[in-house]
């Protein structure tokens, strides 16, 4: 037979994993208290799919200053607004973000208010839903304004309506009109094209998202990640062995907060995206821990009395090929994004990349050692660690 | 093992075959300039022998340009007007029952009414008596009041009801506007998703979906035999057991329906049906406008082919006279219940009309007895039932033809809905909104491609260099993988999104990492000893479970995301999951009968 392949990891190496596992917890240790106290006090740049608010992507033709962007959507009164680079510096296309979903806070709705109560015979108090904030139902008894005498009492006191929306009355007699101010959108835009005119901004993307949305958006995102964990955990258990349960609930923590560590430390935006980011990644670092356990129990059951950590360090050893070949595969088929990709996907393979190299560390390092570990604490308290205990259904 | 790789090389082809196939409607769309896409040109260019030309990839918003829209239905100004509108008819209804009453009105927050009397020991007995299948009376209320609020249960009832509305109508306004493919969901309880692929006016969306409802009441023009002057210009529709069959011809057809004429007489009623919309309208404006009688006017409707669950709808005309006889600014409520009158329950509408509306509506029923009346929500016929009686405030639509019970409560319902629409406004207002500029789509996909090319090509290369012949198996594999998730996608019609493509990219890499799996067991069973084809045999064996185990988990994650994503997110979840599943079949079936083919013989000599 023909054998002339070469290795790009020698076929025999006899590393130590078990036996650096200090080494290498202590490190891991540092590195997610580093991503989760960087979170905790630092917090995370939350994308308007959490954090609610309106977020423009905006293409100029020339460069323009971000700071003058900045400046020109603070002028429009908006105090929190964000502009950063978004892709490339020569695309000069700028995401600019405002915590607002709407122009009007409750002071500018009180002075609405007062504005037309002088004028016309509204009826109980002005319906103002905060979550959707660009809209005032008004209710009136007695002869009501037309809409156009209802838009200029409202725009008196300083705020530009979009529309004035006649609405049957809440009972007979009385006439309701729903005001609806101008968006956000349009008033950037008009002062952006104002304030740039010959770099010709170009609105590509808006996105807006009320506070109540990115709540439920956030919570749900949250429960998807713990869910899938506990569903793996779950699947681990029952075609491995519980044993191996909690390395591999450990090696799954440890990777979702490397991965989350990108978005921390880098301050790239973290969304809905983010969380797919980290699901795949979680599911995906299983694999190369699936493959370690495999062989784990395999020669399990074929050196029955061994010692558990020779076993762990000849089974990691034999399949360290297959376990850095597989992630490197995976991280090629990543690098087309990496170069390609544009924003928000720049940062999916960003992560995800980090997240593989996670995934491949955290299998020699973390799970197999953290299921030594447990062993011997468990053999400490009187139970004997035998690994030869795996059944034989191990033969596969 | 057996060497039945006959069989399974069949079976390796016939996916192929079937994966191109599927792909062919994909093939043609993606010839097309966007803007032509969606339209008949893309129907005509797709081949008879094709599959069904709806089964091509779909792309997500964010790759073609349009909007995203999640409205939310104010139930809250809903069921405050629902509460005043009850402090109302209590008020009335005290007053006929002589009881003394100062005021009935809802309560500042509008939870509550509150009764003013010098009586309300009395007022709450007899109210509860009339209306305790709806209300309660809460305690707290101060000296001479009484307080009603209605039972959480009928609320929930009332507010599941109005965001049933706002989606029909928002449906019967997308409906009108003629966009390709729109996508109306309900998302959480009180939110409606619209996806409108295309759509570049996201202020025209708003403003337009953001309206109320305008409910009318018009009679139909049964006596003018005008329109069966339709037949000249049109073909008759094809008919199958009396019933219309789909799909009915492009430049739209004819066909009649038996009308019963208030003298007791009846007659065939022709009209005008289509497939869609535009056709109708192109139709009507061709054959039937220039036929109409001075002051009638075409109303056009929707109608159902077929008697099974899965029903084709059709677009379809009414004469109607143009005059306007009642808004629905006069209904106060309407619901769908069961008249036992006749013996066995029939589903019927119960509607309530302010006392003004009760007196228009029973001129109006007096006078057109035994016509039918047609209901048109924003402009759209929704029925057409007969007026059987005299109708005043309390009034009943009683369905006509006997139909299975189940079909015909549903309509009771629907019609119930599209009355109520005209009464209660329940306003939309918008939650979230995501537009993509038409620009910025097909570059999206242009950067998406060859970020995808580039991947794929880097991973084939990689395979072919390392493992030599084996590398060039797996990458066959691999170009099945993508021909099949591509071709499974265009059948169940889910969405390609950027991440997506992404999740494509990423499960082509899982792919891999399955041959890597295999080829580094088989090096290693190699290096045991092992002829090739014990290697190859144990190697597939051995790596059969470690295969699956890792797919699941993967895919473990892939459905919770479909479950608790939206968006693109959703579209990464799917991509995910079909890619896992394509990518365990071609790594365990089809790698593995190319490597038997080459090794069946004991000689055999393999590249690993």
């Amino acid at each position: 037979m023909q054998f002339k392949t070469f290795d790009l990891i020698p076929h025999d190496t006899k590393f130590d994993f078990v036996g650096k596992r200090h080494i290498a917890v202590t490190l891991s240790l540092l590195a997610n208290a580093a991503v989760i106290l960087w979170a905790v006090f630092h917090g995370l740049n939350f994308g308007v799919d959490f954090a609610g608010g309106t977020e423009m992507e905006v293409r100029f033709e020339q460069a323009v200053d971000p700071g003058a962007i900045r400046k020109g959507v603070e002028e429009l009164g908006f105090t929190d607004a964000s502009v950063q680079t978004y892709g490339a510096e020569s695309d000069h296309t700028y995401l600019i973000r405002v915590g607002r979903i709407a122009l009007m806070s409750q002071a500018d709705v009180d002075r609405v208010v007062k504005a037309v109560e002088a004028k016309f015979p509204v009826q109980g108090t002005p319906h103002f839903n905060p979550d959707v904030g660009d809209k005032v139902d008004f209710q009136f008894q007695g002869t009501p304004p037309t809409p156009d005498q209802l838009r200029a009492a409202v725009e008196s006191a300083g705020v530009r309506v979009r529309e004035v929306r006649e609405e049957a009355g809440l009972t007979a007699g009385t006439k309701s009109f729903a005001v609806i101010t101008q968006g956000i959108q349009d008033k950037i835009e008009r002062d952006l094209s104002a304030r740039f005119a010959e770099a010709k901004p170009d609105v590509r993307r808006v996105e807006y998202v009320g506070p109540a949305v990115g709540r439920e958006l956030r919570n749900q995102g949250f429960k998807a990640v713990l869910y899938a964990m506990a569903l793996i955990v779950v699947y681990i258990g029952l075609r491995f062995d519980f044993r191996f349960s909690p390395g591999v609930i450990i090696a799954i923590i440890h990777d979702a907060v490397i991965t989350l560590g990108y978005f921390a430390f880098s301050g790239r935006e973290f969304n809905l995206t983010s969380v797919a980011v980290i699901l795949t990644v979680v599911g995906y670092s299983v694999n190369d821990t699936v493959v370690v356990y495999d062989r784990i129990r395999e020669n399990a059951a074929r050196h029955k009395g061994k010692k558990l950590g020779d076993l762990v360090n000849e089974s990691i050893n034999e399949v360290l090929g297959r376990t850095f070949l597989t992630s490197f595969a995976t991280a090629l088929s990543l690098i087309g994004l990496l170069v390609y990709g544009v924003g928000t996907i720049f940062d999916f393979s960003a992560a995800m990349m980090m997240g593989i190299i996670s995934g491949t560390y955290s299998t020699w390092f973390i799970a197999a050692p953290m299921t030594i570990w447990l062993e011997e604490r468990a053999a400490k308290k009187g139970a004997p660690a035998r690994a030869d205990r795996e059944p034989a259904r191990a033969a596969r | 093992m057996e060497r039945n790789w006959y069989l399974r090389i069949a079976l390796i082809a016939g996916v192929l075959v079937f994966s191109l196939y599927q792909l062919v409607p994909s093939w043609f769309y993606f010839q097309l300039p966007p803007s032509e896409r969606n339209g008949e040109k893309y129907d005509q260019s797709v081949p008879s022998w094709a599959p069904s030309a709806r089964k091509h990839l779909n792309l997500g918003l964010d790759l073609q340009g349009g909007i995203h829209l999640a409205m939310g239905v104010d139930v809250d100004r809903a069921v405050k007007a629902k509460v005043a509108r009850r402090a109302d008819e209590i008020a009335d209804f005290l007053r006929e029952k002589k009881l003394p009453v100062e005021a009935s009105a809802p309560t500042p927050d509008g939870a509550r009414i509150a009764v003013k009397t010098s009586d309300p020991k009395r007022v709450e007995s007899i109210v509860l008596d009339q209306y305790g299948s709806e209300l309660t009376s809460p305690s707290g209320a101060p000296q001479g009041t009484v307080y009603f609020a209605f039972k959480s249960k009928v609320l929930q009832d009332f507010q599941a009801k109005a965001v049933d509305q706002a989606e029909k109508t928002i449906r019967n306004r997308v409906d009108k506007w003629g966009v390709s493919e729109p996508d109306i969901k309900r998302k959480s309880n009180n939110q409606i998703q619209i996806q409108l692929p295309g759509f570049k006016d996201p202020e025209k969306a708003k403003e337009l979906l953001g309206r109320t409802a305008q409910l009318e009441f018009k009679i139909t023009d049964d006596d003018s035999a005008a329109l069966d002057g339709v037949r000249a210009a049109l073909p008759a529709c094809p008919v199958d057991q009396g019933l219309l069959r789909a799909p009915l011809p492009e430049g739209g057809c004819w066909s009649v329906e038996g009308v019963e004429l208030p003298g007791g007489q009846a007659r065939q009623a022709t009209f005008v049906a289509a497939n869609t919309r535009a056709q109708l309208d192109a139709a009507v404006d061709k054959a039937a406008k220039p036929l109409l009688p001075p002051g009638d006017e075409i109303g056009v409707g929707e109608g159902t082919i077929g008697a099974g669950p899965v029903k084709d709808r059709f677009y379809r005309t009414y004469l109607l006279h143009g005059k306007t006889e009642l808004t629905g600014d006069y209904i106060s409520d309407a619901r769908a219940a069961m008249d036992n009158s006749q013996g066995a329950g029939k589903p019927v509408v119960v509607f309530t009309m302010t006392p003004e509306g009760g007196r228009l509506m029973e001129k109006l029923t007096t006078q057109n007895l035994g016509r039918r009346m047609a209901t048109v929500l924003d402009g759209k016929v929704e029925t057409a039932p007969y007026i059987q009686g005299k109708i005043s405030t309390n009034g009943q639509i009683t369905l006509g033809s006997n139909r299975p019970y189940q079909q015909m409560f549903e309509e009771a319902n629907e019609i119930a809905l599209v009355l109520k629409a005209g009464a209660l406004p329940a306003p939309v207002t918008i939650f979230e909104e995501r537009t993509v500029g038409a620009t910025l789509g097909p570059e999206l996909i242009k950067k998406g491609t060859t970020a995808a090319l580039v991947g794929l090509l880097l991973v084939v290369a990689f395979m072919i260099l390392y493992y030599r012949a084996t590398g060039l198996i797996a990458d066959l594999a691999l170009v099945l993988n993508a021909l099949l998730v591509l071709a499974i996608m265009s059948i169940i019609g889910s969405t390609l999104t950027l991440p997506g493509i992404a999740g494509f990219v990423l499960t082509l890499g899982m792919a891999v990492d399955a041959n890597v799996l295999i080829n580094e067991r088989i090096r290693e069973e190699l290096r045991a000893g092992r002829t090739v084809r014990q290697a190859v045999e144990q190697g597939y064996d051995k790596v059969f479970w470690t295969i699956v185990d890792s797919h699941v988990t993967t895919l473990v994650a892939g459905v919770v995301l479909m479950q608790y994503g939206s968006g693109p997110v959703r579209g990464f979840a799917v991509t995910l999951i079909i890619g896992l599943v394509a990518s365990m079949f071609t790594s365990i079936v089809v790698t593995r009968a190319f490597m038997d083919f080459f090794t069946r013989r004991d000689t055999a000599r393999l590249s690993v």
